[in-house]
């Protein structure tokens, strides 16, 4: 987790979810990139984000593509978040005894536009989460920044203003974490992408 | 301690390395190759395991050779970056991981951009304007972060690497002798005496 | 040699058949009739159960099967081969659900079952099952009822028998099956229908009936709860009985 550095947070608006991340890849205190994705769209209206080991990052990333592909054209209809979840969850779990060092985050909207958010740990132990999840390196800002800014029912601009800002100030309080973001709002009938300014030291 | 540079400009990559073939405080050669030429229009360079470098790099030349052979199209340097990266993550899981750190330079010719692609013997792969690799990244990512441009031409790129090079040879305790430079373009691979 | 291409399962004969597979195809037309109809809020599976004496306890025979919680399944054919693709529904079942923590969708089961099927028409040293399987399940795309064959080929059925009596019964529920027929007259025209080929007495303990009815609901939480399949007790078979007579 400490090795690469790295943030997501995701949060429950009004009918809409929000995930972001920070945009940082680095060895230790070296900074390698500040274009690192970690955070990957499921289906239409459910995103994964994958934060911590960088190299166990690009291979669930790929691994969760293909189970993703594979289960819309055994099902013919795409997973639904909860579903993705507990697939998240088991994959986990099978490396029980050597893990992939990830804490993967769940944001979606389901089938009926319902919000959906969850994380779990490295070998796959869901939390479900009613109002915001955290994960990666800066979980403690994270969680004192949205403890402090979230309030139920946000529309879909507020929210994205929340997350953005729990997001940047938690990042700016971590060494690990940082050099721009990414910020996804998840609503029925749109997806808002949007990547943000951040500090670069 | 072995030093990979990568440094991208606006049609073309410079991929350097150091010729010294080292084992534990002993400097046994200079003017060890550390790159291969996976086919037209990329390179690899490795650095960490002595064989593992030679072995894993040539692993993936033959097989992108073969993918070009097989297919008759070239592996663009992203589907090579991709290729040797789930090589590398399959077996840092296995029995006995491979320890090498890559830098893959090339020149997407259907798509007419230089890519770089940085990767670590952990198979963590990342898409870089520049990239370094060992001791010498710490001196030189921030020299590089403060004199390169996207749009940079080969004659600055090769002065950037000179002057990367030039700070090794103050600051760093080790001796730096001979580095090598290989530039692809549009045209090919081409090697560079520094 | 005329019986040359029922040796291996893997030769087709010059004429394009694959010999055993129709063998098989024997077998379930000779075993117990069993029906299927699918109802507008659920759908009744149903078969005969003779014991070949009147010595056998035939309370502990079971030949509809719960294979998940909304899944259940009947056969015609060899019981035996029945036994071994009910063990491999339910482990199916149960393997989705670990990875899912989901009950399968009936289509996605049925699959599994029918590539189990088919795998064993193209293995080395392997014959066909002798049966074939009547799958009614229900999820949150509704109620459906499938007919799997020897062969791995599957479709999905309004209402349908296969067995003895597969003809005659299938003749006698087009013309009772309509598009609006709801579980409790299904389950009369199930058991109408399984008369009409029937020797002896039809009792309480001489008929199997399994049935799945209800809709999705949805949880505070989000989680779907589904309907369950379940076996009619031989109290609620007679009840229908007394109805019929």
């Amino acid at each position: 987790m400490e090795y690469n550095g790295g943030a997501v947070v995701a949060m429950v608006g009004k009918n809409c979810v929000a995930i972001a991340c920070d945009k940082r890849l680095g060895v230790q205190a070296m900074t390698i990139s500040t274009e690192f994705k970690k955070i990957f769209q499921a289906t239409p209206k459910t995103y994964l984000g994958l934060p911590g080991l960088a190299t166990d990052v690009q291979t669930l990333a790929e691994k969760f593509r293909f189970k993703i592909n594979m289960y819309k054209l055994k099902e013919e209809r795409e997973i639904e978040p909860r579903t993705l979840a507990h697939l998240v969850s088991s994959t986990l779990y099978e490396r029980r005894f050597g893990p992939w060092f990830t804490e993967p985050v769940v944001a979606g909207l389901d089938k009926n536009n319902n919000p959906f958010i969850c994380n779990t740990d490295t070998i796959g132990c869901i939390n479900f989460a009613k109002d915001f999840v955290v994960s990666g390196t800066s979980t403690n800002q994270l969680y004192g920044m949205c403890e402090s800014l979230w309030e139920p029912d946000l529309e879909p601009e507020d929210l994205f203003e929340t997350i953005s800002q729990a997001l940047m100030n938690a990042v700016d309080r971590d060494c690990l974490a940082g050099w721009g973001a990414e910020v996804v709002v998840i609503t029925p009938d749109k997806i808002i992408t949007r990547t943000l300014k951040s500090r670069m030291d | 301690m072995e030093t990979l540079f990568g440094i991208t400009g606006k049609d073309f990559v410079i991929a350097a390395y150091d010729t010294k073939a080292v084992a534990s405080i002993t400097m046994m050669k200079i003017g060890e190759d550390k790159s291969r030429n996976l086919n037209d229009h990329s390179v690899m360079l490795y650095s960490g395991e002595p064989g593992d470098g030679v072995h894993f790099a040539e692993y993936i030349e033959r097989n992108v050779k073969l993918n070009g052979i097989r297919h008759g199209l070239e592996m663009s340097p992203k589907a090579v970056a991709s290729f040797a990266r789930r090589e590398l993550a399959d077996s840092l899981r296995s029995r006995k991981p491979y320890s090498v750190n890559l830098l893959i330079a090339g020149y997407d010719v259907k798509k007419d951009t230089p890519a770089l692609y940085w990767m670590d013997h952990l198979a963590s792969s990342a898409e870089v304007p520049f990239a370094a690799h060992g001791y010498g990244a710490y001196y030189c990512l921030s020299m590089m972060d403060r004199y390169h441009r996207p749009d940079i031409t080969e004659e600055e790129g090769i002065k950037l690497l000179k002057m990367c090079i030039n700070e090794l040879r103050t600051r760093m305790i080790l001796n730096m002798p001979d580095f090598v430079a290989k530039v692809v373009t549009k045209e090919g691979i081409r090697v560079v005496q520094l | 040699m005329a019986d040359r291409y029922s040796f291996s399962l893997t030769t087709f004969s010059p004429s394009g058949k694959l010999v055993q597979i129709e063998y098989a195809l024997n077998v379930v037309s000779q075993g117990v009739t069993s029906i299927g109809i699918k109802a507008t809020n659920g759908i009744v599976i149903a078969t005969e159960k003779k014991a070949v004496s009147t010595l056998i306890d035939d309370s502990s025979l079971e030949k509809v099967s719960v294979i998940s919680k909304n899944i259940g399944m009947v056969y015609s054919g060899m019981g035996p081969d029945y036994r071994v693709l009910v063990n491999k529904a339910r482990k199916a079942a149960q393997a989705y659900k670990r990875v899912y923590m989901e009950e399968p969708p009936t289509a996605i089961l049925v699959k599994e079952i029918a590539s189990v099927m088919q795998e064993f028409t193209q293995s080395g040293g392997v014959r066909p099952f002798g049966v074939s399987l009547l799958i009614a399940g229900f999820d949150e795309s509704g109620p459906w009822l499938y007919q799997v064959d020897p062969s791995g080929s599957y479709w999905p059925w309004k209402a349908t028998a296969i067995g003895k009596n597969m003809v005659n019964a299938k003749t006698f529920l087009e013309k009772r099956y309509n598009e609006e027929i709801e579980l409790e007259d299904a389950i009369h025209t199930a058991i109408l229908t399984l008369k009409e080929g029937f020797e002896g007495q039809m009792t309480e303990n001489t008929i199997e009936i399994g049935v799945i009815t209800g809709s999705p609901t949805v949880q505070e939480d989000g989680v779907v709860v589904l309907p369950e399949f379940r076996k009619l007790s031989p109290n609620e078979i007679k009840d229908y009985l007394a109805n019929i007579a």
